[in-house]
Formats: C-alpha cells, sequence, structure tokens
C-alpha cells in the first residue's frame, strides 16, 4: 500500500486539472464549427482504467456528467479488447450516450504495457446525419430519424486509422467541417495522453492509484458535508414541459423526490410522466446531468469535479418516462429538459435551504437557421446563441444575472458577435438588447432576459424552433415576481407575422423576413418593496426597470 | 554613449536602473506614491543624484540625462479601482448593451453569487445611433447625424469628459465613425475621443467596442499623468527624451501614449521579457522563459527570438484586443497565503497577505501562514537579512502561523508543512510556465529560465525541475529586471487592418497598397519620435484560418515571400505554425486557407547602454562564504547544513555546488543538490543541471593566465 503523501496529493490535483484545461484550449482553437469554438459546447475529461472521474474541464453544465457513464459502458463493451493506440467514437443515446449530436472520442492511456485511464472529449458536432440538418428534428418519432447511431467503435486500432470505417461514419454526415472537428477532439485527447504518461513516469503508478483514490475521497467528504448540512427529509416538487411537436396542447410533468439521509441525497423520478412518441425525451445521462449540475449550484462551487463528487447523490430516473426514453425513443431534445428538471428540484428544496436556492431560470427558446448564403453562395448553419439566453434566477443577497440563459449553460455559452454573425449568414442584425421590465421583481431581482431582431438576408430560409418558456415564466420565490415569457415572430415581407411552436420546422421563409425574438427574465427573489433604492433609482435611469414598474412594482415613491 | 534611466513604478516600490555617461549601471528603489506616482520619480531621482560621487544637484542630474524611459500602471490601476474617466458610447442603434453583456458569459459557472462587471460605460451613456453599414462597409442606411447631436447634447449635460465611437462592420468602412468624430471634435473640443476604426480597424464587434471603451475610460487619467510627469521633470531641469512602456514590449513617445492610452495598460511586467533576453545571450542563446515572482504575483513569458506576442488579452474581465506580450499572471507570491480546502487538500494563494500586513513574519499583525514564512522555516530566507537587514523576520511567528493553519490539519510537523507548502506553490508557478510553454506549443526543456522577482530565486531550481528546464539564470538586477528592460526596448507600433480573402486568390497589389500605407504610417509616427529611416524596421504578419475555421493564427511573413506573392509559401508557414499551435495541420488534404488581417509592426531601434562585462576571476568561490546554514533539500525531502555565500563577492568564473544558498541585499538565491552555479560575464549567477555544465560552457572555461 503506497503511502499517502498530502502534499503530493494536492500536485495531482492542480496537475489533472492543467491537463484537461489544456486539452480544452486544443480543442477550442482548433476546432471549425462555431459550437465548438465560440459556444464552447464541449466537455474534455480524464477518467481512470474503471471510468471514474480524474477530473473536467466541462465549458457547459449540461456535458459535465455525460462522459463517465460512456466511459464504463466502453470498458465493458471491450473487454480485455483495448490496445494501445485505440481511438474510440461514440455518441448512441441508448449505450449510455446523452445526446445524438453529442459524439465523444475515447483514447485508452496505457503506462508500461497496461491500461491506466482514459483521455476523453465530447463535443456537439454540428451535424450528425438523420432527416435534418443540424440535428434537431422536431417531427422525429424514432432514433433513425435524428441521427447516425454511434455505439462504441474504434476508428483506430492500435494506432491504425481504419479507413472503412472511419468513411462510413462520414459518409453519413452532412457537414465536412464534423471531420475537422473530430480530429481536433482526437488532437486533444492526444495531449491528454501525453501528460497522464508523463505524470505516470514521474511519479509511478502505484502512487497514482493510491492519490487519486484519495482525491476522490477529498471531493466526496466535501460533497458529504454539504448534504449534511441540508435537514434530513423528503422534499417534492415539480416541473412542466409544454408541447412534444406533435400533440397540440401536450404538456408532461417532470416528478422529483428528494430523500436528504445524513450525508446522502436521492433525487427519485418515479411518478415522472411517461414518455412521448415525439422528440421531447430524455436519456438516463442527460437525466443524470440535469440532476446533478443543479444539486451543484446549491453547494460549494470548490468542490474539485472528480468521481468521489458524485458518489453520495443517488438517483433513480425510471425507464419509459419523459426523462428516460426506452429504445428507440427520439430524444434529442433530452438535454433541454434540464430547466423544467432544475425547476422540480429548486421547488422542493426552496422551503429547506432558502439561502442555498435561486428563483427560476429563463428557459431555453432557440432557433436554429439553416440556408444558403446567396452573396457567398455556400451553406451555412446558425444556432442563435444570442437570441436564446435569458436571464437567471435571484438569490438571497444577489441579482440573478442578466443574460446568461438557462440553467444547464449557466453563462458558459456565448453569443457569436455580432459581425461575426453577419459573416457567417446573409442577416443583418438590427437589435440585440436587454428587455425593460423583463427581470422578475424582488429585492434581490431576477437576471434581464433579451431581445433579438435580425432581417432575413437570403431566400428559401430554413428555421427549427426548439424550447419552452413560452407558455410558463420563470418563478419567482418568497415573493419576488416571476420573469417575462420567451417568444419568437416571424414577420414576412407581406406583414404576415407567424409565431411558431415552440418545437416546429419552418421552410421557405423569403429574403427580407423580420426574425423577432424576446428571451424572458429570471425569477426575483423576495419582496420587491424592501429593493434597494439608490440601486432602484439607477435601474431606472438606466431604463432596464421603467419608471412605472419601480413605483407600481417596486413601490418607489420619487 | 549618454545618461540613461529606466524607472519602473510598482505597487510598493519605484525601480532605477541609471546608466550614466562611463560608469557601471547603478540599481535604486524608492517607495512609491501612489496617489501621485510622479512624486516618487523624482524623489528617486534625488536620491541617486546625492548618491553619485561626486554628489550632484536634482538639477544638475536631471539635465544629464537625456533619456527616460518609463512604465507606469496608472491606466492599470485606475481599471482595477474602477475609478476611470466618466465617458459616453455612441454605437450602433439597438445593439449598445453589447458592452455590458460580455457575450453572455458568466465565468464562474456554478456560483450563484458571482457578479457580472461594472460596466466601462453605464447604460444611459450608451447611446444608440441611427444608420448602418453591411458585412462588407455598403452603407444601408446613411448616419443619422441627429442623433448624434442628441448624444452629445446629454454627454455634455452629464459632464462627460471622454467619448467612444464604435459603429457595426467600421472595421470594412470607418466613414460613419468618422462622420460622428467630427461633430464630437466640434461639440466637445475638450473631451477624449477614442474611435475604433482607428484603434483597432479588425473584425469582432465586441472586442473592438471594449478596447475602445478600455482607451477612452483611461485616457484622461493617462494624459493628466504625462501633463504632471512632464511639468515634474521639466521643473528639475530635465530637458531629455520621455518614452513610455507598452504592453507589446516597446516604447512609445508621450503624444503617441496620450492618444492610445490603452497600450500602456498591461504594461507593467513588459519590459521583464526584453531584459532577460540581454542576459541570456551571455550564453548564446536568443530565446528564453522569464519568470518573475513578486509578493503577489507571479509572471511568466516567453522569449523566441523575441519575446512572443498575443492579439488579446483581458482586464478586470474586459477584453483588450492590442497585440501585446504574451505574459500570463498567478496569483503566486512571497506573500500567498497557504489554507485546507473542506477535501483536506493543501493549497497555496491565490489570497495574498500583501505587505500589510504581510506574512506571519512580518509582526505586523499577520496571523496566516503566507509563501514566504514557509521559506523562513525552510532556511531560504534569513531572519537577519531580509531586504538586506532592512527589516528583521520573526521566525517564532512564521512557526506559529503555519502550526495552526497548514500543520496541525494535516497531522505534520511545521517543517514538513512548510515543505509542503514551499513544493504546492513551486508547482503552481511550473503550470504557470506550461500556460506560456506546452500551451502555445513550445517545449519548456529547450529555453533557459531567467528568473526575477525578489522572491524568484528560492523557488527556481524546484519549477526547472518540474519541467526539465536545464539552465537557470538569476540576473544582479534580478529584483528590478523591468526597469533594466526599458532602457532595452525599441520603439514599438502595431497596425492591424482586416483584409479577408481566399489565400490563393489573393488581390495582391491592393493587399501591397494597404501593407505600404501601414508602413508608411508606422514610418512616419517612427520619424516624429525622433528615429531616423535607417533605424525603421517593418515586420508583417498575417492571421489566417482554414477556411470556415473561427480563431486565427497569427504568423510572420517574410519580406521575400510577401514581395513575390508567394502564397505558397505563406500557406506552408501557415500550416506549420497551426501544427506547432495545436498538434495538427490539414496540409495533407490541401485545405483551404483564407487570410482575415493583416499586421504591420513598425520598429525604431533605440540606442541600448551595453550590459557591463565583468572581468574574469577562478572558479574558487570559498572566500565568499560566510557560514553555514540549515535549509531543506528538495531532493532529499530533508534539512541539510550548507554554505551560505555572500553574493556580492561573488564574481564571474566562481563556482558553487549546490546545495548552497546565495545572499545578496535584494534576493537570496537556492541552488539545490542536482544543480551548480557559476557566475557569467555579466554578473549573472547561470544556475545549471549537474552533467549539464556544456551549457555554460564559456563561464567555466578557466581564464588563461
Amino acid at each position: 500500500m503506497t503511502q499517502i503523501d498530502p502534499i503530493l496529493l494536492s500536485v495531482y490535483a492542480r496537475t489533472f486539472k492543467s491537463i484537461t484545461d489544456e486539452m480544452s484550449i486544443s480543442v477550442e482553437k482548433s476546432a471549425r464549427s462555431p459550437i465548438l469554438c465560440e459556444a464552447k459546447d464541449f466537455v474534455t475529461g480524464l477518467y481512470d482504467k474503471d471510468g471514474n472521474m480524474l477530473e473536467q474541464t466541462e465549458n457547459l453544465p449540461i456535458l459535465a456528467f455525460s462522459l463517465a457513464p460512456v466511459c464504463r459502458y466502453i470498458i465493458e463493451f471491450y473487454g480485455d479488447d483495448i490496445h494501445p493506440g485505440d481511438v474510440i467514437f461514440h455518441n448512441d443515446v441508448f449505450s449510455m450516450g446523452n445526446q445524438n449530436n453529442d459524439v465523444a472520442v475515447f483514447k485508452p492511456i496505457f503506462f508500461d504495457g497496461e491500461l491506466v485511464a482514459w483521455a476523453a472529449v465530447k463535443g456537439h458536432q454540428a451535424d450528425i446525419g438523420g432527416n435534418v440538418p443540424g440535428g434537431y428534428n422536431p417531427q422525429a418519432k424514432e432514433v433513425w430519424q435524428e441521427a447516425l447511431r454511434i455505439p462504441p467503435v474504434k476508428v483506430y486500432e492500435r494506432g491504425k486509422r481504419r479507413r472503412d470505417v472511419w468513411s462510413l461514419i462520414f459518409a453519413n454526415i452532412r457537414l465536412e467541417i464534423v471531420e475537422h472537428d473530430m480530429k481536433a477532439q482526437m488532437g486533444a485527447c492526444t495531449v491528454g495522453e501525453r501528460r497522464v504518461q508523463e505524470l505516470l513516469a514521474k511519479y509511478g503508478i502505484d502512487s497514482f492509484n493510491a492519490h487519486k483514490a484519495e482525491l476522490f475521497n477529498a471531493s466526496r467528504r466535501m460533497m458529504e458535508a454539504e448534504i449534511a448540512s441540508v435537514p434530513n427529509g423528503v422534499y417534492k416538487g415539480e416541473g412542466e414541459i409544454y408541447f412534444d411537436g406533435h400533440h397540440e396542447g401536450s404538456r408532461f410533468t417532470i416528478r422529483v423526490t428528494i430523500t436528504v439521509e445524513d450525508k446522502n441525497i436521492t433525487f427519485d423520478y418515479t411518478g415522472t410522466d411517461a414518455q412521448t412518441d415525439g422528440f421531447v425525451n430524455g436519456t438516463y445521462t442527460s437525466s443524470a446531468s440535469a440532476t446533478i449540475l443543479t444539486f451543484l449550484q446549491m453547494v460549494n462551487p470548490d468542490i474539485p469535479h472528480n468521481e468521489g463528487m458524485i458518489q453520495p447523490i443517488r438517483m433513480i430516473i425510471p425507464e419509459g418516462t419523459v426523462l428516460n426514453a426506452s429504445y428507440p425513443k427520439a430524444t434529442t431534445f433530452g438535454n433541454h429538459l434540464c430547466p423544467p428538471n432544475a425547476d422540480a428540484i429548486i421547488r422542493a428544496l426552496a422551503p429547506v435551504i432558502p439561502d442555498r436556492v435561486t428563483a427560476g431560470w429563463n428557459n431555453l427558446l432557440c432557433s436554429l437557421t439553416t440556408g444558403i448564403d446567396a452573396e457567398k453562395g455556400d451553406k451555412y448553419v446558425d444556432i442563435g446563441f444570442m437570441g436564446l439566453k435569458g436571464g437567471s434566477g435571484a438569490m438571497l443577497g444577489t441579482d440573478g444575472y442578466d443574460h446568461i440563459g438557462m440553467i444547464d449553460a449557466s453563462g458558459g455559452l456565448l453569443d457569436q458577435d455580432y459581425e461575426m454573425f453577419e459573416q457567417q449568414t446573409p442577416h443583418l442584425l438590427k437589435k440585440h438588447e436587454y428587455i425593460r421590465d423583463s427581470a422578475g421583481a424582488g429585492e434581490w431581482r431576477g437576471g434581464l432576459g433579451v431581445e433579438t431582431e435580425f432581417i432575413i438576408g437570403s431566400e428559401d430560409t430554413q428555421f427549427v424552433t426548439f424550447g419552452d418558456g413560452d407558455f410558463e415564466p420563470a418563478f419567482g420565490l418568497f415573493g419576488g415576481g416571476d420573469g417575462t415569457l420567451n417568444s419568437i415572430t416571424l414577420t414576412y415581407p407581406d406583414g404576415t407575422k407567424l409565431v411558431p411552436h415552440n418545437k416546429d420546422l419552418i421552410t421557405g421563409v423569403p429574403k427580407g423576413t423580420h426574425y423577432h425574438q424576446f428571451a424572458g427574465g429570471g425569477g426575483g427573489y423576495g419582496d420587491p418593496k424592501k429593493r434597494d433604492r439608490a440601486q432602484l433609482r439607477r435601474e431606472v435611469r438606466n431604463g432596464v426597470i421603467s419608471a412605472q414598474a419601480a413605483h407600481d412594482v417596486y413601490g418607489l415613491e420619487d | 554613449m549618454s545618461s540613461k534611466i529606466g524607472i519602473d513604478v510598482g505597487g510598493t516600490f519605484t525601480d532605477f536602473y541609471y546608466v550614466g555617461e562611463g560608469e557601471a549601471p547603478r540599481i535604486h528603489k524608492t517607495l512609491s506614491t501612489p496617489e501621485d506616482p510622479s512624486i516618487a520619480v523624482v524623489n528617486g531621482m534625488a536620491e541617486i543624484a546625492a548618491s553619485l560621487d561626486p554628489p550632484l544637484s536634482l538639477h544638475d542630474f536631471a539635465a544629464s540625462i537625456d533619456t527616460i524611459v518609463h512604465g507606469t500602471t496608472v491606466t492599470t490601476n485606475a481599471t482595477l479601482t474602477r475609478r476611470g474617466a466618466k465617458s459616453g458610447l455612441l454605437t450602433t442603434e439597438g445593439l449598445r448593451d453589447a458592452l455590458e453583456m460580455r457575450r453572455g458569459i458568466r465565468e464562474e459557472q456554478y456560483n450563484n453569487h458571482f457578479t457580472n462587471v461594472v460596466p466601462l460605460v453605464p447604460r444611459y451613456l450608451r447611446k444608440g445611433i441611427g444608420g448602418r453599414l453591411d458585412r462588407r462597409g455598403r452603407q444601408v442606411e446613411p448616419l443619422n447625424l441627429d442623433d448624434v447631436k442628441d448624444a452629445i447634447d446629454d454627454f455634455r449635460a452629464e459632464g462627460v469628459e471622454a467619448v467612444s465611437i464604435c459603429f457595426m462592420n467600421s472595421f470594412a468602412n470607418p466613414d460613419h465613425e468618422r462622420q460622428a468624430a467630427e461633430i464630437v471634435r466640434q461639440e466637445m473640443p475638450g473631451a477624449y475621443l477614442t474611435v475604433s476604426s482607428d484603434l483597432l480597424p479588425t473584425i469582432r464587434f465586441y472586442e473592438r467596442i471594449s478596447t475602445t471603451a478600455l482607451n477612452s475610460y483611461v485616457g484622461p487619467i493617462l494624459s493628466r499623468y504625462i501633463d504632471r510627469l512632464q511639468s515634474s521633470l521639466a521643473e528639475v531641469g530635465f530637458g531629455g527624451v520621455l518614452m513610455i512602456m507598452q504592453s507589446n514590449g516597446g516604447v512609445m513617445s508621450p503624444d503617441v501614449a496620450r492618444n492610445a492610452a490603452a497600450l500602456t495598460l498591461l504594461s507593467g511586467p513588459a519590459a521583464g521579457p526584453g531584459a532577460g533576453l540581454g542576459f541570456v545571450r551571455a550564453h548564446g542563446q536568443d530565446s528564453c522563459i522569464v519568470v518573475d515572482m513578486g509578493g503577489t504575483s507571479f509572471e511568466a513569458a516567453l522569449v523566441d527570438g523575441g519575446p512572443v506576442m498575443v492579439n488579446e488579452g483581458y482586464i478586470d474581465r474586459h477584453r483588450l484586443a492590442l497585440p501585446m506580450l504574451g505574459i500570463h499572471t498567478i496569483g503566486a507570491g512571497g506573500g500567498s497565503v497557504g489554507w485546507i480546502d473542506e477535501g483536506g487538500l493543501l493549497r497555496m494563494g491565490p489570497e495574498s497577505a500583501g505587505a500589510d500586513p504581510g506574512p506571519a513574519s512580518y509582526s505586523k499583525g499577520g496571523v496566516k501562514p503566507a509563501c514566504t514564512d514557509a521559506n523562513l522555516v525552510l532556511g531560504y530566507l534569513n531572519p537577519e537579512f531580509f531586504a538586506g537587514g532592512k527589516m528583521a523576520l520573526d521566525m517564532d511567528a512564521a512557526r506559529a502561523a503555519i502550526k495552526q493553519a497548514v500543520a496541525d490539519p494535516l497531522g505534520l510537523s511545521v517543517e514538513a508543512a512548510a515543505a509542503g507548502m514551499y513544493r504546492v506553490i513551486c508547482n503552481n508557478m511550473a503550470q504557470g510556465v506550461r500556460e506560456i510553454t506546452i500551451k502555445r506549443g513550445f517545449d519548456p526543456r529547450e529555453f533557459p529560465m531567467v528568473v526575477a522577482g525578489g522572491a524568484g530565486p528560492i523557488h527556481s531550481c524546484l519549477i526547472a525541475d518540474e519541467l526539465g528546464i536545464p539552465l537557470q539564470i538569476v540576473p544582479r538586477s534580478s529584483s528590478i529586471l523591468c526597469a533594466v528592460g526599458m532602457l532595452m526596448s525599441d520603439l514599438k507600433h502595431d497596425f492591424v487592418r482586416t483584409f479577408v480573402s481566399p489565400m490563393d486568390a489573393i488581390d495582391w497589389p491592393a493587399l501591397t497598397r494597404l501593407v505600404d500605407a501601414m508602413k508608411a504610417e508606422g514610418g512616419d509616427l517612427l520619424t516624429s519620435e525622433g528615429i531616423k529611416p535607417k533605424a525603421q524596421e517593418f515586420t508583417v504578419k498575417f492571421d489566417c484560418r482554414y477556411l470556415k475555421q473561427y480563431h486565427e493564427v497569427s504568423f510572420e511573413v517574410s519580406d521575400a515571400d510577401f514581395t513575390a506573392a508567394n502564397a505558397a509559401a505563406i500557406t506552408a508557414a501557415f500550416h506549420a505554425e497551426h501544427n506547432r499551435l495545436y498538434g495538427y495541420s490539414l496540409d495533407d488534404i490541401d485545405a483551404a486557407v483564407e487570410i482575415i488581417n493583416v499586421r504591420v509592426q513598425a520598429l525604431g531601434r533605440t540606442d541600448k547602454p551595453p550590459l557591463p562585462e565583468e572581468k574574469r576571476a577562478g572558479a574558487d568561490a570559498s572566500g565568499a562564504i560566510k557560514g553555514k546554514r540549515s535549509v531543506y533539500v528538495p531532493e532529499d525531502n530533508a534539512f541539510s547544513d550548507v554554505p551560505v555565500y555572500d553574493g556580492h563577492m561573488i564574481v564571474h568564473g566562481n563556482r558553487i555546488d549546490g546545495p548552497a544558498m546565495i545572499e545578496e541585499a535584494t534576493t537570496a538565491i537556492f541552488v539545490s543538490r542536482e544543480y551548480s552555479c557559476v557566475c557569467d560575464r555579466f554578473g549573472s549567477f547561470a544556475i545549471y543541471r549537474k552533467g549539464q555544465e556544456s551549457l555554460v560552457a564559456t563561464a567555466l572555461e578557466e581564464p588563461r593566465s
């Protein structure tokens, strides 16, 4: 048994973090799709030989816990058929993937001929085959209408590329940048592999194994202390999903029962509504990620993200529910069930830990635009990042954060730069501003939502909308007000207006159409009458709260 | 040769490096005067004048100086303390919140108490102006002059002293910005004005608007400071040339600095890398890593021929998209506090005990154990000889603080805990060096490391060991390296224009006209600063990317390739740089490359004082031994009695084998067991890994007698 050196422990922790950061920079700087390099919709991680998470750099929280379950699946799938130089691709949601578009690269790391660890990168690809470019198909009923399924597959075996497998995969994907982006992910895994091997050369495998186990213990102890500070008990909450893309007026309820027992916490989703035959279904991995990331918002943000952190957290997500769909249901919308899932958890825990929860966050409503840029004669795909991010929920002592969007991104998803948006699409941006009075009122107000308007610059443009938050606003807490609703409106050149469903496919949109989107504000916290008056006056002056709302809602007298 | 002074203003001390006509250089430090930093400048000059032999009056001394190079952090401090100018912003209607949104980022994703940074311009002073250009600079809607006038009326009523103008797509056509600027100049003649297409005519709206607003935010502050400094210097008789240090490692005249104040925002550590280069030349090298460990921060930079540049940085979470040295800063210094996190792991920093109360051993009320306290317990610092004996350190206080906060919680002895603090902070710094080497595609083992800052040379052997760096250079002037570097800096002006084109279809005549115009602009500026044409040099860089990539790679284009319009050679250079940075390139599939920006750096060579060379002596350094002390030797993980040398008595050619301590007034150097040290011809301590004598061969040769 190797002795634990408390100092070396800190060295390992810092080094693991530095490695996953380095892998992240490698992807960010060399990928092509703006989804990866601008919006940073990817995660890099290191895992031990059994698939336990050593460290991750998750640029988006929803991806944070989505690699370890796949890593374990892959280890079991290949058994002893894992060799130095192998590279494995994976996206399949029915073998522990979280979303079809999120494609992972896994690279086993060997030292002295022995498998010691894994380097992995998972990123949202600009296209993954299926019926609709970009992967979001609101009309899908089965996985095959959504995407090419990639269960674990070796694209490199013992250092040699399998040309046939490689071309089979990319023959089924529309955009050639995906091939380059997967290479960028592989490059980052190589970076991770190299650094872990250097570390092992220095300290040896026994030291590595003993210290990583102790690092898990350290994170576990921190998480246990956080859970122990929540009163024991059973708490229930609900969150609502509106419209599955097929059935007008359809609505689904997420039901969570949270049991806190000393150092352990269980999230049990038994009683959640059954899966749909549309694409509004979660996968086990996406729903587990949503659960963990929501709870992490309520604990010390400094706990190192490794396997130990999630050991005290138990989850029961019954198969066949809207959170864990059965084969072969469509699931692309699954990541976006995080907001209503978070609502359920926040509502359950708000009464017991009122000082640690936020009010409701603005839910996602997104549009994905595709078409031909006539002036350049070139295809483009644009995800409307700048338009989709409303305000976060307020909490005791702190206002919500303006325009950082849904909780599953938590401020990690960046807007397109305006000028790059106009270079990459034929559209002309007219407006991108905070919306006055969008923040839920409160002693601490919600984050502000934003308004986005652009003029469509080419004929025959296609929109896919996906999201929610157009029926129910972000909720306030403890006397705080609700935020505002999401909406998208298309105004055609002849003046007709079209309000798409929140999961919809709109084709043949003509040049000159105005696209107009509101992303709502976050929920407020506490009595608005108690809001700091000087701050309120500044906000009136800055035009983010109207004089009338300041008077009527906040009770500002002068 | 004429007299020059480099003056570097720091938070606690203002450093001077004085090279008088025919004299050995002098190092001087005086206390900084943060309320008006120019006071310390004059104080220090008076102190140097009085210390000369024979002493001079301040007036005679000042009159004898013909160049002062000055590094100032007034703009940095104004930004960090949010005391910039009250400014107004004119921007495209509908887009005025871009500055505050910062593209919708929250840097700490799991921390709901984390708030947005206060915007540089409050919303009520951000005015949307009608008028629009499209992506190629074609007018969609004319500029609404009434909007501009209304905004100016508001600005005047509000007492705005600085105005920024940044419109959509102005990188492609500056016309609307120029129209608006003309009105501002007429209507607000006293206002400080920044026009984005003048300061940074490149694509990316957020980068440009943030940089423009930063320039206006600090412009009036720097202008006033330069006025004050120039009049103070004139008052005491200085009639020479004043130059101001920039973040790009070059210097500029006060007039250029007034207009582009943002160029000084990250200039604090920018002179160090150039100085480092001067010292490694003694060993036939022209590349190095330069590290500087002060009281609260650790800075690392890479020099590869010249200092490595980057095209963007941040200050207080605001984007600054001007070319600058790629200096990486982390919170690790002598004041870094050791603590145990909730999971039981030892961490160092980023909290710093600062100078007041300072580490526990300062006896100024500090109770948290700092890096300096650990160094004292480990024997690296001499309690009686800290800061040359000007300050006594309290060993008992250091031990008590470490015991309470680190040793007891971890169940370690005080010595083991101190050793742990030392190892953890060295590891943190080694990761900082990785940021500027491995993460940018350079192998740290191929570079000597120049070590600066009072606390640097105690830690550098372990940092070098962690990274496999075989050679460290500790200059005599390591505690004021930036002041030295200022006298080694050239004038540098960076120009950039967006020029979007596929690499294989460049309109070469148009590009050549553009580059010639940029060179002419740079040449005119240098000429106005007194640089003769034969001392002017120009470097061309392209920012390129693979078609549809999002980030560009910036790389130098040789004169020959540019003149010959050799797109193939330039493309090959791009593939190579991409491969170095990111581990792959797409030359195998002949992927299409596009150019986005073209850059010109105009460089005006200055006269630099040569580094003084020492006379050669033998290897025997035993005469400099002043005693023995028990210090912690990391390779043994144990304490040993090691010889302590008086660094001031060490001369060129002297050799010292580790483990050993070398003490100077402002620096302590620890030579660990695996290392030896030889004093080189510039008097620097060249610390090399045992067995790697070839690296310092010229310094090791015995003198011929």
